[in-house]
């Protein structure tokens, strides 16, 4: 039987997709900086301090994660991602969304005009059930069904 | 969120779209942070964008929206430090220069476009603008939306205003609203103790590997801090606001530490003293041993690990007018000892124009700097590891903050001066 989970969608949007998990807070301007200054038609993850996610790709991604860290550029970050057409589909937080992430994928949304799905407070249940691979799909009500 | 008739009107675009995609993304915003309502801003802000480098700052199409429709701040703002166009002060090859012309292509318009939106003026560009003579001070329970993290926890901690860990964009949208969700620091609940972390040392810390196992244990908490009053003096004089600004940049950098009470020291413990833990706070210590360990954990990350130093950054955070007098003393007497004329490792020390300014109005020291060989610049070391062709030089610091975001290497003071000085570096600590 499919397993469900139930977060707080911010994002709302129906997406379809296999799950890229990382365990320890998301870096956003470590993960993507190197393919944002080379122009990557691709984001592949630059951040070294992550093993789970270091040299995948993110483009298109479901990123399953507890919440995200790092610098307060993450905003200008998220921006440039959604404008180059790199970014991930979607964002499930297992924790209340930080308010670096807030920002960014909310800027992306209005300034850009780029949905990143995103959906937050799904767990610790959700991050512990989930693998990479696991193929995700997200309902607009923040429902999130293992496929 | 609850809204304002105001905030409703501008919503649905009463002062036109660019008004109303402002105001839509500090709803969402707020929303997601589960803030009730807005609260005024109350101050004059301080943004982490200097930069037009991509993925640091906004997009400068972004800017132009705002600025041609007419948007600025409520009150002036400061920006985090210049980018690195002063290359007499930095000892770039032309090769280098190149690469950051072409990095920093659009500075110019960038800088022209902040200048619209509020800029205080052309030299309003440090990480450290609470400084007296910068002036970019809040007062005590002053409401603000700032962003660059060390600033945040300074601004929280030590003069007790009140402000979030906003993203960039987020703090200029913010500021051009003259509004931000009340919600996290902003709040007396948000602003209590979550941990309680006890310093047992026998000597003060370097307050940047102190801040850093701070941060690494309490993550986004908040921590009160007690033990370390032993080493600090209560009247919050210059000394312990330096130790302060420096703790709180590692606390921010390495964890994301936005607030911290040191007991009998900052202004919030001095009033409510342990009544700041929340019920149930989490606790743990940190001994000599725990530090010594953090520092021997930091990998070199040099291509050659025995490599001689090239460069040496200093002041990231900015230095205030106190430790700039403090390292022109210290490296020079450190030369006499060696009966050197100036440095081995060429230095830059790093602060704020107007703490610059100031400086070089003391001869005496500045004097004592420039015959060494050391140089001054209000630019951001990391800022200079940007360039992938400075990425690559072996560069020393004593700043865990770079350490931490770049390849540089952590090196106490004492180690550090005579690094710069002799061109070596005291291989005592064990290479990782």
């Amino acid at each position: 039987m499919s397993q469900v989970f139930k977060g707080r969608s911010i994002l709302p949007a129906t997406v379809e997709g296999q799950a890229l998990v990382t365990r320890r807070g998301f870096n956003t301007l470590a993960c993507f900086y190197k393919s944002i200054l080379t122009h990557a038609s691709t984001a592949v993850c630059g951040d070294q301090d992550n093993p789970e996610l270091f040299g995948r790709v993110l483009t298109a991604q479901i990123i399953c994660l507890p919440k995200s860290i790092g610098s307060t550029s993450a905003g200008a970050t998220w921006d440039f991602v959604a404008k180059m057409g790199i970014a991930p589909a979607a964002m499930l937080f297992s924790e209340p969304i930080d308010s670096l992430s807030a920002a960014g994928l909310i800027l992306a949304d209005i300034w850009v005009g780029r949905r990143i799905c995103t959906v937050d407070q799904l767990g610790a249940e959700f991050l512990a059930a989930v693998q990479t691979g696991q193929p995700l799909k997200i309902m607009t009500d923040g429902t999130v069904i293992f496929i | 969120m609850k809204l304002t008739q105001e905030e409703n009107a501008i919503r649905k675009g009463s002062r036109g779209p660019v008004w109303q995609k402002v105001m839509n993304t500090l709803i969402l915003y707020g929303e997601a942070l589960h803030a009730e309502c807005f609260v005024d801003i109350e101050w004059g802000g301080h943004f982490s964008i200097p930069f037009a480098l991509p993925g640091v700052g906004p997009r400068l199409e972004m800017l132009t929206e705002l600025a041609e429709a007419g948007l600025k701040t409520k009150y002036p703002f400061t920006l985090d430090p210049k980018a690195p166009i002063d290359f007499e002060n930095l000892g770039l090859s032309a090769e280098q220069k190149r690469v950051f012309r072409e990095m920093l292509r659009d500075q110019p318009a960038y800088d022209k476009r902040m200048l619209e939106l509020g800029l205080r003026d052309e030299n309003a560009y440090t990480c450290t603008p609470y400084f007296t003579e910068v002036g970019n001070r809040p007062p005590r329970g002053a409401i603000l939306a700032w962003s660059e993290s060390s600033c945040v926890v300074f601004v929280n901690s030590v003069l007790a205003a009140r402000t979030n860990r906003n993203s960039s964009i987020l703090d200029l949208l913010s500021n051009i609203a003259g509004k931000t969700p009340l919600t996290g620091l902003l709040t007396d609940e948000g602003r209590r103790a979550t941990w309680r972390i006890d310093i047992k040392v026998l000597k003060r810390p370097h307050p940047q590997l102190l801040g850093a196992a701070i941060g690494r244990l309490v993550m986004d908490g908040v921590p009160y801090i007690t033990g370390l009053d032993r080493f600090l003096r209560p009247d919050l004089d210059d000394e312990t606001v330096d130790y302060l600004k420096e703790m709180g940049a590692a606390c921010a950098a390495i964890g994301a530490v936005g607030l911290y009470h040191v007991e009998n020291i900052t202004p919030e413990a001095i009033d409510q003293g342990r009544r700041l833990l929340v019920a149930g706070a989490a606790h743990d210590a940190i001994d000599d041993g725990k530090l010594e360990a953090l520092l021997a954990s930091y990998p070199v990350m040099w291509k050659d690990t025995q490599a001689k130093p090239r460069k040496c950054f200093i002041g990231c955070p900015h230095l205030s007018l106190r430790e700039l007098r403090g390292w022109a003393d210290s490296i020079f007497d450190a030369l006499q000892a060696e009966g050197r004329p100036r440095i081995a490792v060429e230095t830059i020390l790093c602060a704020a124009p107007h703490t610059i300014s100031r400086f070089k109005a003391d001869t005496e020291s500045y004097m004592k700097l420039i015959s060494a060989g050391v140089k001054l610049s209000p630019t951001c070391p990391e800022a200079y590891m940007n360039n992938p062709l400075c990425a690559k030089e072996p560069v020393i610091t004593n700043s865990n903050k770079f350490r931490a975001f770049t390849s540089a290497r952590l090196l106490l003071d004492e180690e550090l001066i005579e690094a710069i000085v002799t061109g070596r570096i005291n291989q005592s600590r064990d290479l990782k």
